[in-house]
Parts: structure tokens; C-alpha cells; sequence
């Protein structure tokens, strides 16, 4: 009986009502306070290979001597194909890998996005492996044109010498196939669909040839023809997926403990090892994560569940090709040494650095914090529209010294006798926050099918029309209902507390597929949480409406098409391309969570 | 191309004439020279006993150790394979033996079981694996019931079994795709031979070899024939190794394997290239060399003939162009065959022999016999849940129509939606299923069994779909490396006597993380021991008040050895006083 009415009590108290927004944004300081720990040594771990079959640069590499004239020789035979159409480089590339004794295949793709075609042949070698059945196969991919268009000419030269020099081993478990794709965007993601049978159009051609299950894929980038100085790792793949953490290190270790070549990531050319570069290494990360786009033809493979990084040498150095042709020789042979699909190590960290990360557990909590904020207010909310807003009648009751209308509680066989108020609950109007709610979510979807579904040249200007529809519609939406429908402060508080709710569930659930995502809209969402309506007093408003919009999506993405000197049609066009080939899901994030819960 | 299927044919006959005349053994090589670079080698072992002799276990060229395990587990017709690599139909063209002596990847085992019933014959089953696993250093006691099937369409009994007996005939068969044949199946392998590797072309059988193959397949064929009638019957056992040799690895000194790169001037380059410098190489096709010798091949030459052998017998034979040069030593006498494709060579016996093929500019190649069938099997679709199954099927003749039967043995947690199965003729719906045998799967107790009758007409491709879903498995039922996922068995196509292995699958199934049921071990191991300890603690331990408990500091310790000597002296005094009173 104690228990209860204590409980009942504990309802009521004041101090409770007013805790949850200072422990919402408590959970919002702390979750960002979390995540700046993480580049601390206290909380970043040291990478470490877990798959012991993988046994990286434990055998001696002999792609040398002799092979560097037979290298020279095609980087002769790529240079001179340079600036040829697709089909006549096919051509000759198909008379090199046959020249090695291999089976080739052709396949013909076509993309259509954003009004714009995207098409090409790819062209792909399989290198059986000389006592297997068909059963696993590595990748080994070089892409014809680089992510930044450039004519990869070292690294095609290289996988056709790499292919003529696998050729001369007997000791692989695995099939090995040679990839070339004319682009690094749409041909990967052509050809690994069409692996797995799962190609959507009848415009991206089945393969004639085929091997067993993919256990990996490496991606050589190398667009230059100087010697380089380091190798770096790229690791995204799409919708902030990523290859299991064993790949990434068997290559770090590899490269930097075999062949002596200094690894980075994410673009960070010097990285110093520092607090401040290790934070910047892992937002930089975090940042490319939450977008989601490709970032190599490597990121095609990972969503089927192939581990796959691109390597891009850069800077001027001592490094030859031969070298890099080494990191990938020992990398395949660390990789046909595999029993298993690699498996062991993490698939959900944050690197900073070639050799520390952070794991899921670690770093998760942060991102569940901001979530957890949107939670907590929602039913804060809730509960406040369900209490009786009857202050200035305690007041007046307890003046008039009249006792309150008593009511008996009942719970079990515990009996107490409360007053009415305590337990009385106000009557909830759900229909109208229900039907605003749902009504915003599904409106998501209308620039989600906008911005997918206009052309190249339109999509600018589209979304100039809809940031500026943007800036009114809120006003106009709220105008209306306040015109048609005249809610109750109730009602306002409802339809926020579903808004919050959905959010926050939307963002927990995100957190753990794509915590980079879910962080990042966590945060920029984080400020709604504390909006209500402030009648009398315009000024504060107006601030108020000003920095809100600042905040929207709209506006963020035109800030960050700034701040990173982009053109805003090429991202838009990108996004449509992402959301059109391959299965980008980040957009729906943006307009089907972020929007609705900011309108 | 049915030319090289008659040289085949007379071979064996030739073999045969052999047998029936005179001796019971006969052994045979076969080399051919296959694109690119690459050289088949068959060998053939043969030796039959007359049924009388097998009875009374009277055993002379047939293996004593495998007569006894096929008499004791009733075993009428026996067919085991090991295999290992891929054929490569394109390039090599059709199968030696026309596929019959070759089976999945792994071992491959079928026998008729002479039984009453269905569960006598599963009980002598169950034995003759067992009893062939030991002898053959093989998994072979892992073909259970969930790995048994029992054909419809795909195999038939030998001829000549005796009516009585092919009443009571049980066909099973079983598959271990993962199994990984190597030298310890070699070794029993090669003991069941009259010349043990010792003598003969099984001299030229070197484990390192033969498992370096690109492909390679071992089988023993037993099963009755009766020459001459019914009332003349013999069992016959037929041992056979093909292997494909890549005669560029195989040459490469047994000290030294590596593939270094060759040393800068003995690359072979393309010098009508305008770069072509020091330093700078375009390589010349490295399919051009074909010049090797059987040391190079085998690593040492042949250690004469075999003397069970009949006189007059040509156990190598080359299936090159006569124009081709080939050198030999030790005496042997060349035979060309009229067809002008083939020689032979009949040995002397205590000599080594060794042929040579020195390099030589031919246009001329030994016509490859075109395969009736392509076949390619892969997986489709991604993911742990569900995945589908696509075989095409490709006709190459552009005159005939095929007819065959399409047989796969599923494990039983690939559960196979059969309303998916899809034919599709160049890619259009088509019928061409005939007729179709479906056992369903029972969980943990027997796998699918699917047996399809097809025809594609000439020149046409058809694409076979199906889906499946996948099991979740009990964790003790995940073999060591499980994430390796499962091998499937190869599917068999069977084109009348001749006979296409697919390649085998590998099946990725939801994988629990193993060290999840440690760490729950380790975690219950604590939580029993806290609360073991509890409890433990409140039945033993006795609860007094504090004020109640002996206390236990210096003054009590002091004051309790007082009385302790108090009693002691107290007991010596009253001892004393005891002693007073006498």
C-alpha cells in the first residue's frame, strides 16, 4: 500500500515532470561528449587480425624480376588504348587475358537515372583455381575509369600482368577472377548483381561465365604512371556498410609490416596519430558512412556480403608498381589461405586510424543517447497531455480549505485513498495529432519520388522551388490546421509527442545499421525537441522559425553542397544515381524521417 | 567426332580379346596432348576372376581385401569415384571414358546391394561403407541416411546380373563432396593392383603428381560379365586414374617449384613491338610450347611393363598426329593406328621407358571429340534465408537432339520449393521436362532426391530454375568450419552410357558465432557456482546473534587457554588426589 500510493505520488511530483527535457538534453550532451572520448587510447583499441587462417605477410612475394618488362610491356599496350571506346578496349583486353589461358566473358549494361544513361560492357577473366571446383572465388577488379574519372592506367596494367602471373601458381584454393569495368559506379554494380541473379532490368545482361561464392574483392586503383609513396585503404561501402575489419588489417599489416608502404584513410594524407587527427580521421569516416554513396567499385560488393576495400597509391615516393603488385599478391594469398568466409572480426567499427578502432559496443551508446533524447521527450509529452491542467484549481481548492474529492485506488489488495486529481487523467483527442503524424510521414515520400524521378538538367532547379516551398510550408501546414481544425495546446503537445516518438524509434533502429546516419540526423534533428508554441511573443518566433530553417534538410544539404564547393545538381544527380543502382537508402532516411519529423 | 570414342572402344576391346584369350590383367596408358598445354592421362587397370574362383574366395588378380568386403556385405556391382578439379569442356572437349569413370567432386559411391528388404539393404549398406571407408582412407562412413538415395532413372545395373539376382537388386548411392581425396587414397589405391606401382604404368603414379593435377578422378568398377553366356560368368574389376597434367607446372624441377619470374633472357617477348626494349616485354602466348617427356611429366620414366601382362600387349598409347615426332627408349616397338591419330607401344619388360616430344611447329592437332552437353550449375540470389538453384544446359550439336536425365541429391536442410522449378529454352518458357522423380526431403532424416527427364532439341539452351530455402541447424549439427558453409554434391547428368558431373556448390547457411554458447557456459558456470555458494552458505553456516558468537581476540583466546590448563591441572591434581587416597 505504501509502495503504491508512493508510486502514485511520485507521479504527481513536481520535480519529476520537469526532469525529463534537462535529462533529454543531458542524454544529447552526453552522447556527443561519448563520442569525442572515442579517439582516446583509453577507448580506441588497437587492430588486431582475429582469422588466424589469415596469416598476412607470412609468404615470400616473387612478383618481380622479369614480370616488371612483361608490366612495362602492357602499360605500353593500356597507354596506347587510351581515349578508345569501350567495346574496341574490350576487344583487346579480351586477346591479353585469353593470351594468359583464360576463360573471358562480356557483359553489356544500361542504367537509367535521373534522365541520363549509363551504360558499358564489362569485361571479366576467371582464373580456375587449378585443383578447385567452382566452389569460392576472389576478385581482383581495376576499373577502366577511376571514381573521379580518371584513366586508371598503372592499375589495369597491373591486373593484367598480376593474372598472367597467377596463372603460373599452383596453389590456389579459390578462382580468381580479373574484373575490368568501364566506370566505377555502374559496371561493378552491374556485374555483382548480375553474380547473384538479382539484376532488376533486363538491360544489365546476365553473366555467361560464372565461378563459385565471392569471399573477396579488391579494387586496385592506381591512375598514374610515377612511383608512389603510400597506399590508401578506402572502406566504404554503400549505405555505411562495411567489409569486415580483417580485410581492412590484413592489408595494413601487409603493406606496412611486409612491404615497408605507410597506410592511410580517409583522406588523411599525414596522419600524425594525434588526438586531433584521430577524431578528424574517425569524422571524416563517420561523415562518408552516413552518406552512404559509393566511394570505390568496391563498395558495390559489400552488400552482398563480400569484403571488399579499394587501394589507391598516391604521393611521390620510391614505391614501384612492382610493389603494389606485391601488396596484392600477398593480400590473395592471405585470402586463398581462407577455410571460412571471413567472419571473426568486426563489421561495425569506426576507424582513426591504420591501426586503432572502435567497435560497436563502444561507440554505439552515443549514437542510442541522441536517440534515446527523442524517446524521452515524447513520452514527457505524453504524459503531460494526460495530466489535468488544473493548477490554478488546486490552488483556488486548497485556499477555499475545502478537502479534494477523494477517490479510492486499488491495485492488488492494496487499497488507498488518494485525491481525485492525482490519479484523475484527461481524456486524450487522438485522431487529429494521429492523422497530422501520418499525414507528414507519407508527404516524405513525394520529394523522395521527386528527386529520383526528374531529369539531370531539372533537378537544380526542382530543388530551389522545393527549398523555398520548404520555408513556408510549415507555416502553411500549421496555419492551416490551426484554422480548420483550432487544436488544443493537448493536441499540439500529441502530435509533437508522436513526431518525437517516431523519430526516436526510426533513429535507435538506424543506430545499429548505420550509426554514422543515425547520429548525424539525431543531431541535427536534436534542436526540434525543444520547440513548442510560443504565443505573445513574435520576436523570439521569428529567431526561432529562422534558426529552425536553418536546420532543415534543405538547408543543410545547400550547406554542405557549399561548405564542400560541390555542385548541388551533381550531388542531386548523384543521390537519384545512388538511389537508382544501388539501393541507396539514404535518401529515404533524409525524406521519409528527417523531413517529416522537422515539418 | 565418334573417332576417338572407336579408338576408345578398340582399346577396350583390344583389352578384352586380351583377357578372354590368356591372361586375366591387362593395364593401359593413354596420353593426350590437350589445349592449352595441358596433357591426359589415362590409365586403365583391368583383371577379371571367374565367378567360381570369387566364391571360393580363391583370389589371384582381384583384390582380396575388396572381394571380402563385397561378399560379406552382399555387394553385386560395385562404383567408386574420387575426384578432384574441374573439366574444362571447352577447352578439352569431351570426357574420357565419355564421363562414365568419373564422378563429383569428392567421393562418389554406388552399388547394387543384393537384400530382401529395403532396411536388410540399408544394414549391408551401412556396412560396405564402413568397410570400404577403412580400406580406402576415406569418410566414407559419413554416407548416411540423410546422404543416401536411391536412383529411379539415372543408374542401371550391369547386364548381365542373373534374373534371380536383379529382383533383389538395391541400388544406393551416396556422395561426400567435401571429402578431399588425396595420397592416403591413393596409396590403398594402388595396393588393390597386381603390380602395386612397382612395375608397369602404375610405376608412373607418384602422389605428388597426380595431385597437382588440374583434374583427376580415380574409380574401381566392379561388376559381374558373363562373355560367353549365362553359364560363364566373371567378376571384373576395372581400375582407372585420368588425370590432366598442366605440362608447364608438371615440368617445373620437384627441388624447385616456385614460379619465379624466368630470368630476363629467357622471356619470350613480342619483338615486333615498337617499344619492345631491355626492359620492356610484350610476352608471347604461353600455350605455344608443347614439348615434354614422361620424366618431365611424371618425374621419372616407367619402370617397364608389367609382367602379368600377356606378350604382345601395347599398355602406352599417345593420341597424337603421326606427323609428330615422338622419341622412345628401352626397346619398345612402335604401332601406328591406321587413323592415323594414335600409336601405341608394346614394351620390353625390365627396361625403363621413356618417351619424348620435342618441341615441333604442327598445325595438325588430334581431333577433340565435341561434348553432347555443356553443363553449368551455380547459385542465385544472396542472402541467409533463401537462394535458388540455376543449371544451364547447353546443346551444342546442331543436328541432334539430347535426351538425358538430370539427377541432384540435396542435403535435407536445402529445403527445395519444387513449384519453382522453371525451364526456360532459350529463354523463352518451354516444355522440356519429360518426366520427373521428386523424393522430398525429411528433416535429419533423408535429403531431396530429384531425377528430371529432358530433351533439348539441337543448337538450344535451357536455363533450370529453382528455389530453396534454407534450414536453421541445431549447433551440434554444424560441421568444424562452419562458416566454410556446405558443399553440395555435383548434380549427374546422364546422356545414356555417357554420363556429366557438374561442379559442386557451396552453401552458405545462417551460422550461429560459436563463442556465443562459450561465453553462455562460462556465464551459467559463474551464476551456478554464485548461487551453488548461497545456498551452500545458508544450509551449513549456523546464524547467531552477534552478542551470542565466541568471540575471538586475544582476551578470549587467553582466557580460554587459562581454562583449558585449568582443566588439565585440575584434572592432573584430582589424578593425584586419586592417587593420595590409595
Amino acid at each position: 500500500m505504501a509502495l503504491l500510493s508512493s508510486g502514485v505520488l511520485l507521479k504527481r511530483d513536481p520535480r519529476l515532470l520537469k526532469l525529463p527535457p534537462y535529462l533529454s538534453f543531458l542524454c544529447i550532451a552526453v552522447g556527443i561528449a561519448w563520442l569525442l572520448l572515442l579517439p582516446l587510447n583509453d577507448y580506441s583499441r588497437r587492430t588486431y587480425i582475429s582469422e588466424n587462417a589469415l596469416l598476412p605477410g607470412q609468404v615470400h612475394t616473387y612478383f618481380a624480376g622479369s614480370d616488371q618488362h612483361v608490366f612495362r610491356g602492357f602499360k605500353h599496350e593500356v597507354d596506347a588504348l587510351e581515349g578508345k571506346s569501350n567495346t574496341e578496349v574490350n576487344d583487346k583486353l579480351e586477346e591479353f587475358f585469353k593470351a594468359a589461358g583464360l576463360k573471358v566473358a562480356r557483359q553489356k549494361f544500361e542504367y537509367k537515372s535521373a534522365g541520363e544513361v549509363y551504360q558499358g560492357e564489362n569485361i571479366y577473366a576467371i582464373l580456375h583455381a587449378p585443383r578447385g571446383d567452382a566452389t569460392e572465388a576472389i576478385v581482383l577488379v581495376g576499373a577502366w575509369k577511376n571514381v573521379e574519372e580518371e584513366f586508371n592506367r598503372s592499375g589495369v596494367a597491373l591486373v593484367l600482368t598480376l593474372a598472367r602471373y597467377f596463372k603460373r601458381w599452383s596453389l590456389w584454393s579459390k578462382d580468381i577472377i580479373f574484373l575490368v569495368t568501364p566506370d566505377s559506379r555502374a559496371g561493378p554494380q552491374a556485374w555483382v548483381d548480375a553474380y547473384h541473379d538479382t539484376q532488376s532490368s533486363p538491360a544489365i545482361q546476365p553473366l555467361p561465365l560464372k565461378s563459385g561464392a565471392l569471399q573477396g574483392a579488391v579494387v586496385i586503383d592506381y591512375p598514374f604512371n610515377h612511383r608512389f609513396e603510400s597506399l590508401h585503404i578506402v572502406y566504404d561501402g554503400i549505405n555505411g556498410q562495411l567489409p569486415n575489419l580483417d580485410l581492412f588489417n590484413t592489408v595494413v599489416s601487409i603493406a606496412s609490416g611486409q612491404m615497408g608502404i605507410g597506410v592511410t584513410l580517409q583522406r588523411m594524407w599525414n596522419h600524425k596519430d594525434d588526438y586531433r587527427e584521430r577524431l578528424q580521421t574517425m569524422l571524416r569516416g563517420m561523415l562518408k558512412q552516413g552518406l552512404g554513396h559509393a566511394s570505390g567499385p568496391h563498395s558495390s560488393f559489400i552488400p552482398y556480403h563480400v569484403d571488399a576495400i579499394t587501394l589507391q597509391p598516391y604521393g611521390e615516393g620510391w614505391q614501384d608498381e612492382m610493389a603494389m603488385g606485391r601488396v596484392i599478391e600477398s593480400t590473395f594469398r592471405s585470402l586463398n589461405n581462407l577455410l571460412e568466409h571471413l567472419h571473426q572480426s568486426f563489421f561495425f567499427y569506426l576507424l582513426m586510424h591504420s591501426g586503432r578502432f572502435v567497435s560497436i559496443g563502444t561507440y554505439l551508446p552515443s549514437a542510442m543517447l541522441v536517440a534515446i533524447n527523442f524517446t524521452i521527450m515524447a513520452i514527457y509529452l505524453w504524459v503531460k497531455s494526460g495530466t489535468p491542467n488544473s493548477k490554478s484549481t488546486k490552488v483556488a481548492s486548497t485556499m477555499e480549505g475545502k478537502p479534494a474529492p477523494l477517490e479510492v485506488a486499488k491495485a492488488g489488495d492494496a487499497i488507498a485513498i488518494l485525491p481525485e486529481e492525482i490519479t484523475g487523467v484527461r481524456e486524450r483527442e487522438l485522431f487529429l495529432p494521429l492523422a497530422v503524424v501520418a499525414g507528414t510521414q507519407f508527404l516524405g515520400v513525394l520529394p523522395l519520388y521527386i528527386f529520383n524521378h526528374t531529369t539531370h538538367s531539372m533537378l537544380s532547379i526542382v530543388f530551389g522551388i522545393f527549398a523555398i516551398l520548404n520555408t513556408v510550408l510549415p507555416y502553411f501546414i500549421s496555419k492551416s490546421i490551426i484554422d480548420y481544425f483550432g487544436p488544443t495546446t493537448q493536441q499540439y503537445q500529441l502530435i509533437k509527442s508522436f513526431s518525437l516518438l517516431l523519430l526516436g524509434m526510426f533513429l535507435s533502429s538506424l543506430a545499429t545499421l548505420n550509426f554514422s546516419l543515425a547520429f548525424l540526423v539525431g543531431l541535427f534533428a536534436a534542436p526540434l525537441t525543444y520547440i513548442q508554441p510560443l504565443p505573445g511573443r513574435p520576436i523570439l518566433v521569428t529567431v526561432l522559425s529562422l534558426l529552425i530553417n536553418v536546420l532543415a534538410p534543405t538547408a543543410v544539404i545547400l550547406a554542405g553542397v557549399f561548405a564542400w564547393e560541390l555542385n548541388l545538381g551533381e550531388v542531386l544527380k548523384e543521390a537519384a544515381f545512388g538511389w537508382d543502382i544501388w539501393g541507396m537508402n539514404t535518401q529515404v532516411v533524409v525524406w521519409c524521417v528527417w523531413w517529416p519529423a522537422w515539418l | 567426332m565418334p573417332q576417338l570414342i572407336k579408338y576408345l572402344l578398340l582399346l577396350i576391346c583390344l583389352g578384352f580379346g586380351i583377357v578372354s584369350a590368356s591372361s586375366d590383367y591387362s593395364e593401359q596408358l593413354l596420353l593426350r596432348p590437350l589445349h592449352p598445354s595441358s596433357l591426359l592421362a589415362s590409365f586403365n587397370f583391368q583383371s577379371n576372376a571367374s565367378w567360381e574362383s570369387f566364391e571360393q574366395q580363391n583370389f589371384r588378380y582381384f583384390p582380396r581385401s575388396l572381394g571380402q568386403i563385397l561378399q560379406f556385405a552382399n555387394t553385386r556391382e560395385l562404383h567408386l569415384r574420387f575426384s578432384l578439379g574441374r573439366w574444362d569442356a571447352e577447352n578439352w572437349g569431351a570426357r574420357p571414358w565419355g564421363g562414365a569413370r568419373e564422378g563429383g567432386t569428392g567421393v562418389e559411391l554406388w552399388a547394387w546391394v543384393e537384400a530382401d528388404t529395403d532396411e536388410e539393404a540399408d544394414g549391408r549398406w551401412l556396412t560396405l561403407t564402413n568397410a570400404l571407408s577403412g580400406l580406402f582412407c576415406a569418410s566414407l562412413n559419413f554416407i548416411d541416411s540423410t546422404r543416401t538415395t536411391r536412383p529411379v532413372m539415372s543408374f542401371q545395373p550391369s547386364n548381365d546380373h542373373s534374373n534371380a539376382t536383379l529382383a533383389n537388386l538395391h541400388l544406393l548411392h551416396g556422395t561426400l563432396p567435401r571429402e578431399v581425396v588425396c595420397t592416403e587414397n591413393l596409396t590403398p589405391f594402388l595396393k588393390l593392383l597386381p603390380c602395386k606401382g612397382k612395375a608397369g604404368i602404375s610405376s608412373l603414379l607418384d602422389g605428388h603428381k597426380l595431385f597437382d593435377a588440374s583434374w583427376q578422378s580415380m574409380s574401381i568398377d566392379v561388376r559381374p560379365i558373363c562373355p560367353e553366356g549365362p553359364g560363364d560368368c566373371q567378376i571384373q574389376i576395372t581400375q582407372t586414374i585420368d588425370m590432366v597434367l598442366d605440362i608447364q607446372r608438371s615440368k617445373r624441377p620437384r627441388d624447385n617449384p616456385i614460379p619465379r619470374p624466368v630470368p630476363e633472357h629467357e622471356l619470350r617477348c613480342d619483338t615486333t613491338k615498337p617499344y619492345h626494349s631491355g626492359d620492356t616485354c610484350y610476352p608471347l602466348d604461353i600455350a605455344q610450347d608443347e614439348n615434354w617427356s614422361m620424366t618431365e611429366i611424371f618425374g621419372h620414366a616407367m619402370k617397364g611393363s608389367c609382367p602379368l601382362m600377356d606378350e604382345g600387349a601395347t599398355p602406352v598409347c599417345i593420341n597424337v598426329p603421326h606427323a609428330r615426332d615422338v622419341f622412345t627408349s628401352g626397346g619398345a616397338v612402335e604401332r601406328k593406328d591406321e587413323s592415323g591419330f594414335m600409336r601405341c607401344f608394346e614394351l620390353a619388360a625390365e627396361q625403363d621407358f621413356e618417351v619424348v616430344l620435342p618441341s615441333q611447329d604442327l598445325p595438325e592437332r588430334a581431333p577433340l571429340e565435341q561434348p553432347l552437353l555443356y553443363a553449368e550449375r551455380s547459385f542465385t540470389g544472396y542472402g541467409q534465408e533463401r537462394g535458388g538453384v540455376q543449371a544451364i544446359l547447353t546443346n551444342p550439336s546442331t543436328t541432334e537432339a539430347v535426351d538425358f536425365v538430370y539427377m541432384e541429391s540435396l542435403p535435407w536442410f536445402m529445403k527445395v520449393y519444387l513449384h519453382t522449378l522453371k525451364a526456360k529454352i532459350n529463354g523463352v518458357d518451354g516444355d522440356v521436362i519429360q518426366e520427373m522423380y521428386y523424393r522430398p526431403a525429411q528433416d535429419r532424416k533423408r535429403g531431396t532426391q530429384l531425377e528430371i527427364r529432358m530433351r533439348i532439341p539441337q543448337n538450344s539452351t535451357v536455363v533450370l530454375n529453382y528455389d530453396f530455402e534454407k534450414a536453421i541447424l541445431r549447433y551440434t549439427e554444424y560441421p568444424p568450419d562452419a562458416n566454410r558453409g556446405f558443399d553440395i554434391a555435383a548434380a549427374v547428368i546422364t546422356i545414356g552410357n555417357v554420363s556429366i558431373r557438374t561442379t559442386s556448390l557451396l552453401l552458405s547457411l545462417p551460422t550461429p558465432d560459436f563463442s556465443m554458447p562459450y561465453n553462455v557456459i562460462i556465464l551459467t558456470s559463474t551464476v551456478m557456482a554464485l548461487a551453488f555458494g548461497m545456498v551452500f552458505n545458508l544450509l551449513v553456516r549456523r546464524f547467531v546473534g552477534a552478542d551470542e558468537a565466541e568471540q575471538w581476540d586475544i582476551r578470549a583466546i587467553r582466557l580460554r587457554l587459562l581454562a583449558q590448563l585449568r582443566t588439565i591441572i585440575g584434572r592432573f591434581k584430582k589424578e593425584q588426589k586419586v592417587v593420595k587416597t590409595e
